[in-house]
Formats: structure tokens, sequence, C-alpha cells
């Protein structure tokens, strides 16, 4: 093992960032919000590119051009959005693990085809927690955005790892970037309450909705591109208050439906007429205002089939990540023990058993 | 009664009581969460959201399914739960300034049960308030309403800004916001009490059961009620 070291990350330019993680768990059994990275996918290959674990600490960009400079090396992934990434002006791959040597500066800017960036990072990057998780929350005032010359503090106990005939690092790792291709395509279940919308359900699937410019990590408001009618409810029965998903599809009124995302609070007294799946809710929290959204709707089977195609993605990823790196530790450095990674979770394909506490 | 159990989304299943015992589809709710919260796997099951006659289960669904999740269900249905074996019920009292700037819609109330203000005041302390759910946003204790004569109609357009504190009431509810929020419910008044402080464990010191006794204080008197609720 190196020596213990205490990396500082000076933010230059903060633009819209701050730490996050995938979320408060613990938060919804007692009313609060869950929050974490809107993009989990890319949220959790970031910190899987570099060896943590998923449910990490890392920074989140929203939009805006970042830059920062680090006083040890460190070993980084940028993931999310499509964005110019530089090191020192030189440009860097996203998706791939890089180098960021002492000294010089990382630069995110054009952040496009997409809203969020996250920045993994090799290492425990320090940060505060409520009830297990950094996430902000923004109800409860917990949790900030970074502020210029702000310093975020990472503790590396391993060498750095490079590649030792050019200097950097130079994998194939395969991680998968989300696909954009200038409409969002969403995966749909049913919801509990469909019935009540009775034949107004066919005004979600298979027409255009734009994102609307108060969309924001609470939910997305969108409407019809064509100003067609949206769904409507057919029944004026009291719903009681109940508790929601994330990705829950309402119609409160007027011409837009909702979409409930991570910041969302936990209960609402609107009927569920459609639930956005896992994998599509990572896509849609990179929907930008103005971006537009179609709807497929799925059975509940499919879109398991999906998120779990995509959590083995994410443990093959993990998998040659810590191939790769072991091999270039002890090239780099014979005499020490391979670099320590944390073990990935196993992706559980068939589960089949409960464990009672 | 019955116990229907929804897919809602690939992540979560949402179990509906259905009876017209309101308080029997209250504690059946309340019981199979809190069964569900001691006896999961944190891996597979992320948590249950209990409210007025049904429970939200939400689990991971790369790590179990909703058929998985039904079956558990139906042993929890099974289980013969004690019901003293959670936290027995506290009381909180709650010390409020009603009216004027702290509770602006108190005469509208008023005249809208055809009451007086001090009547109003008289129902909403008369007695224990039971606590039946969290609400949004920042896990708002849901209370019971006072004895009103009527449902409390909700304003016609809702204030963008509603302080912490604030002591509300709407149809037949209350509630105590515990966090600043925008709102649609008439406020009555509000508690110098402090609902939610991020430095505390727990961080939420009240559960569904536990009952708000609201009490009324001067204005003058508002710095010697602040502090952190406790039961």
């Amino acid at each position: 093992m190196g020596e213990p070291r205490s990396a500082q990350l000076r933010i230059d330019r903060p633009g819209l960032s701050c730490l996050q993680d995938l979320g408060r768990q613990e938060g919804s059994r007692i009313g609060q919000m869950t929050g974490g990275a809107l993009d989990q996918y890319s949220a959790a290959m970031a910190n899987t590119l570099v060896a943590s674990p998923s449910e990490a600490p890392l920074i989140e960009l929203v939009a805006h051009d970042f830059a920062a400079t680090t006083d040890t090396d460190l070993l980084i992934a940028v993931t999310g959005a499509d964005a110019d990434v530089t090191i020192d002006g030189r440009p860097q791959q996203q998706w791939a693990p890089i180098l960021w040597p002492a000294g010089s500066q990382l630069a995110i800017t054009r952040i496009r085809a997409g809203l969020r960036v996250y920045l993994g990072v090799h290492g425990s990057v320090r940060a505060p927690h409520l009830l297990g998780s950094c996430a902000p929350d923004t109800v409860l005032g917990f949790g900030a955005v970074f502020a210029a010359g702000e310093v975020c503090h990472v503790e590396v106990d391993c060498p750095t790892i490079s590649q030792p005939w050019f200097g950097i690092p130079f994998f194939r790792l395969g991680a998968r970037p989300h696909h954009f291709a200038g409409r969002w395509d969403i995966p749909i279940t049913d919801g509990p309450d469909i019935a009540e919308f009775g034949s107004t359900v066919d005004r979600l699937h298979g027409h255009d909705y734009v994102v609307g410019p108060s969309s924001n990590h609470i939910g997305l408001r969108l409407g019809r591109t064509d100003q067609g009618p949206i769904p409507h409810r057919q029944t004026r029965t009291e719903v009681l208050s109940r508790g929601v998903p994330i990705g829950a599809v309402e119609v409160p009124a007027g011409d837009e439906i909702l979409i409930l995302h991570r910041g969302r609070g936990v209960t609402a007294g609107y009927p569920v007429l459609a639930v956005v799946t896992t994998v599509g809710l990572s896509r849609l929290g990179q929907a930008r205002p103005g971006d537009t959204v179609r709807f497929r709707p799925v059975s509940t089977a499919t879109a398991i089939a999906d998120l779990r195609r995509q959590q083995a993605h994410l443990h093959d990823v993990g998998t040659r990540v810590r191939t790769a790196f072991t091999s270039l530790a002890s090239l780099n450095s014979p005499t020490r023990s391979p670099l320590s990674a944390p073990p990935a979770p196993e992706p559980h394909r068939s589960p089949n058993r409960w464990r009672t506490a | 009664m019955s116990v229907l159990v929804s897919d809602c989304g690939d992540a979560a299943v949402r179990v509906t009581f259905q009876t017209d015992d309101r308080n029997h589809a209250w504690r059946s709710a309340h019981r199979l969460s809190t069964w569900l919260d001691t006896h999961r796997d944190r891996q597979q099951l992320r948590g249950t959201i209990a409210t007025y006659d049904a429970v939200l289960v939400e689990f991971d669904a790369s790590r179990t399914d909703h058929d998985i999740v039904r079956s558990l269900i139906d042993i929890a249905l099974g289980e013969r739960i004690d019901e003293t074996s959670g936290r027995p019920p506290r009381q909180f009292d709650v010390p409020v300034v009603y009216g004027g700037e702290y509770g602006p819609d108190l005469q509208h109330v008023a005249e809208q049960q055809g009451l007086s203000a001090a009547e109003v005041v008289a129902l909403h302390t008369a007695g224990p308030l039971t606590m039946r759910c969290y609400g949004s946003p920042a896990g708002a204790p849901m209370l019971d309403g006072p004895a009103f004569p009527q449902p409390v109609p909700r304003l016609t357009s809702p204030r963008p800004h509603v302080l912490a504190g604030a002591v509300s009431v709407a149809g037949r509810q209350a509630v105590v916001s515990a966090r600043p929020a925008p709102g649609g419910w008439c406020v009555i008044g509000r508690t110098p009490r402090q609902l939610i402080d991020l430095d505390r464990t727990p961080l939420v010191p009240y559960a569904p059961g536990d009952t708000f006794r609201f009490f009324p204080i001067s204005a003058g008197e508002w710095a010697d009620h602040e502090g952190p609720m406790h039961g």
C-alpha cells in the first residue's frame, strides 16, 4: 500500500456543482426526499471506472462550465452528458479513467447532449453525511453547491496508476455512454391508477412531449409539442395522500404532465398514471428544458430485464477496471501489493431468498 | 377488509387496505410498514412509505422483483403482530401563537365555520390530535383535524412561502410545517418549536400514532418557547 495522502482539489470555477451520491434510501420512511444523482447510471459508472464503490461521494455538475486544480496526482473519470474535458488544455476522454497530474487544471466545458456530468475520483471524497448519504436536500437545507476557491479533500491510499509506457492511462474498458439521438426515448410501465384515465391514456404514448422550463430535480413538467390534449382523469372521487415512487407520472392540472424525480416529496394526493422505469429515469435525468421526449410503454418484466442488463454492464466494467489496475500496479511497483479496490456488489440475477433480521 | 397489491413501476408495489373502517385501514398499513422495516434485507427492500390506507414498498429491482416482494407481504400480513412491540406513542405539547401575522387565516377559518376566532382556537387546543403519517415536504406530521363543524376549504391561491412552524388546517386534517415551503392550507398560527434539527438523532422525533396537544401562547412569550420539539 502507498502512504495515505490527502489530496486537495481546489474548485477554480464552480459553475453549478456539488457533492453527490446515489441518494438517501433511509429518508423516505420518515418523509424525506431520496435525492441523489438524477442520472444514477452515469454516477455509478464514474465511480466504477476509478474502482470506487458505486454509492461513494462524487462531484455532480449541472449545465455550467467547471474547472478545478489538484495538488496531488489523482485518477478520475468523467461521465454523463457530452462535454469538452481538458487537463491543462489537452483534450481527455469521457467514460474512461484518466490521470489528473498534481498542479494541473481540469476543465469541463460546453456540456451538451444532456445536462449533468459526473466526476468520479479514486479515493475517498470527504463529505458531510445525513442519514448515510451526502446527497443535497434542498428542502432540509442540507448540502450546498461549491463556491469558487472552495477546497474538496480526497483521501488517497494507493500509488497513482499510470500506464508505464506512455505515462497515461490507456485502457479500453468499454463503458457504454448514454445514447442520445436528439430525442429521449423513455420507457414507462402502467401506473396503478391507469384505469382512472380511460382512453385518454393514448395521449401519453406515441406523441412527442417537450420538457418545460420549470423542470428540476423534484420533477419534470412536459407538454405536447403539438399542443394536443394530454391524459385526463375520468373520475372525481377524493384521492387520499399516498406514497409515490420516483418516476410517477401525474396529471395535476393544466396542460402539462408531471414526472416526479429523485427530489420528490414522498406522498401526494394525485392518481399515478404511469411510472418511468429505473433505466428511463437515468436518461430523463439528462433531459434539458426544450428537449423532446417520447414515452414507450413496456412491461415491468422488460423494465427489470433492462435494469439488470445495465447493472451487469456496470459489474463487467468494474471487473475489467480491477484487472487492469491490478496489473498496472504490479508493473509500476512490483514490491507493493496491488491496488486495493473495494469489492463490487454481485449483480443478483436470480434472487430467490430473503434474509430476515 | 380486502388488501389490494398493485405494481407501482419496476421498483415498487402499492398495498391498499380497502374497508369503510378508516382506523382499521390505517392501523393495518402502519403495522405492515413496521414489520417490513424491521425484517427487511436492506440491500433488497429499500423502504416503506405508510400513509392513511396504503403502503408503498420500494425495492431494488436489480436484486429482487414484484413476485418476491408480494410473497414477503403475504408473510407479513399473516404474522400475528404484537401491538406493543414498537415504541409507545409520545405526546408533544406544542405552543402556538394564534392569529395576526402568525396565523393570517385564523379569521377566515372562523368566518367559514361560523365561529369566533377564540372558538376556533378552543377547538384546535381542545384535545390531542393523532399523527397519521409523514407528509410532504420534509416529513411534516399529518394530524387528524380538530372537531370543527365543517371541513376547511383550501386557499384559492396557494401561498408561495409558508414558514417552518406554521400551524395549518385543511379538510379534516391539521399539520405543522417542518420546513419552509409553498402551501395551500389555512395558516391559523405558528409555533416557535423547531421540528427538524439536522444535528439531532433521530432526525425527526415524531412518528405516526404520536399525539400533538396545542396550547396558546402570546407573541411576547415566543422567545421563552424556542427550541427543539420533544415528547
